[in-house]
């Protein structure tokens, strides 16, 4: 038995330090994913405690030979993310540009600062599968195979997805450096 | 596909660190890496894009992270609750299982009682003292035979 069967064992079992420890373990991941994925503090606390409680209510639907934890966890995260995204489109905030952080960068690499800002609004333009997909390989250090496991979509299908948004931010990089 | 195609391809879809490539592609990715211009050119676009995307932060978020732990423990303690009402009065199950354990839970007020006065002697506060009042009551006996 693995760790993550002994945990999901004992979380099954009810036992809440199991849970407490298990959210410890997860609870940074998840909120960055969702962060990334939703641009704005205030969702990511809902759509990150909602995944976290239902590792509490679901646990029983986990299964070893499927998933690990984080996947499965991961999986649930993304889902949230894509109803909430689909739900309510103008509530997505483009948090990530705002002045707070604006105010951390040096101001001696204005070019770097514009690259940065161009990137950000591409990001947040792609298409929530490629935008998801490139947080899941580029962030979340995920392997192609689990990253088709969490978006719930074959290997082939997610590799065609990661290219195009590659190949996509690439050309508006290059666009920006030329003009 | 040319090689050079295949390597923009692989580049696409695993970015540029090389090490997370398919293991059988990954040397002649390098090869190709070394002679190449036009490979380096498109290596050098996407570490570029990399490192831009690594620069992107993400706010500490810590006090949420507590907030939410603290609300996501909260939500145990009360489904432990849950579970104890679950137990006492079963959702499924059994007659016989619905009305034991309610009667189980029932009899302990009585169980709690019984030790309570068993603990407290029933009031007398010593052994000492109950020979003391039996003794007493034996005299008393005694002199009631010798006035008869």
């Amino acid at each position: 038995m693995n760790d993550d069967e002994a945990l999901m064992l004992a979380i099954q079992g009810g036992d809440s330090k199991a849970y407490e420890s298990a959210v410890r373990q997860h609870i940074k991941a998840l909120s960055h994913y969702a962060y990334r994925m939703l641009g704005n503090s205030k969702d990511t606390e809902d759509i990150t405690q909602e995944a976290l409680l239902r590792l509490w209510t679901h646990a029983n639907s986990w299964r070893a030979d499927k998933a690990s934890v984080s996947t499965w966890l991961h999986r649930i995260t993304h889902n949230l993310c894509i109803d909430y995204l689909r739900k309510d489109k103008s509530n997505v905030t483009g948090e990530l540009n705002d002045e707070h952080e604006s105010k951390d960068r040096p101001a001696s690499v204005p070019e770097q600062n514009e690259r940065l800002d161009a990137l950000k609004n591409a990001l947040e333009l792609l298409p929530e599968r490629q935008r998801s997909a490139i947080i899941l390989s580029h962030y979340q250090g995920f392997s192609n195979k689990e990253i088709a496991q969490v978006m719930d979509i074959s290997v082939d299908a997610l590799e065609s997805i990661l290219a195009r948004a590659r190949r996509g931010l690439r050309a508006q990089l290059s666009d920006l450096q030329a003009s | 596909m040319t090689a050079l195609e295949r390597f923009e391809q692989l580049m696409a879809i695993h970015g540029s660190d090389i090490d997370r490539w398919p293991i059988d592609e990954q040397l002649p990715a390098r090869q190709l890496l070394s002679e190449s211009v036009t490979a380096q050119a498109l290596h050098n676009d996407q570490l570029a894009l990399d490192a831009l995307l690594d620069a992107i932060p993400v706010p500490t978020m810590t006090a949420m992270e507590k907030r939410i732990i603290r609300n996501v423990s909260a939500e145990t303690r009360s489904s432990l609750l849950d579970k104890v009402i679950d137990w006492i009065v079963p959702r499924g199950g059994s007659l016989s299982t619905w009305a034991w354990r309610p009667a189980l839970v029932a009899c302990l007020p009585l169980v709690c009682g019984i030790y309570m006065a068993d603990f407290y002697s029933f009031g007398i506060e010593s052994t000492e003292n109950s020979w003391q009042e039996e003794l007493y009551l034996i005299s008393m006996n005694d002199y009631a035979e010798f006035s008869e």
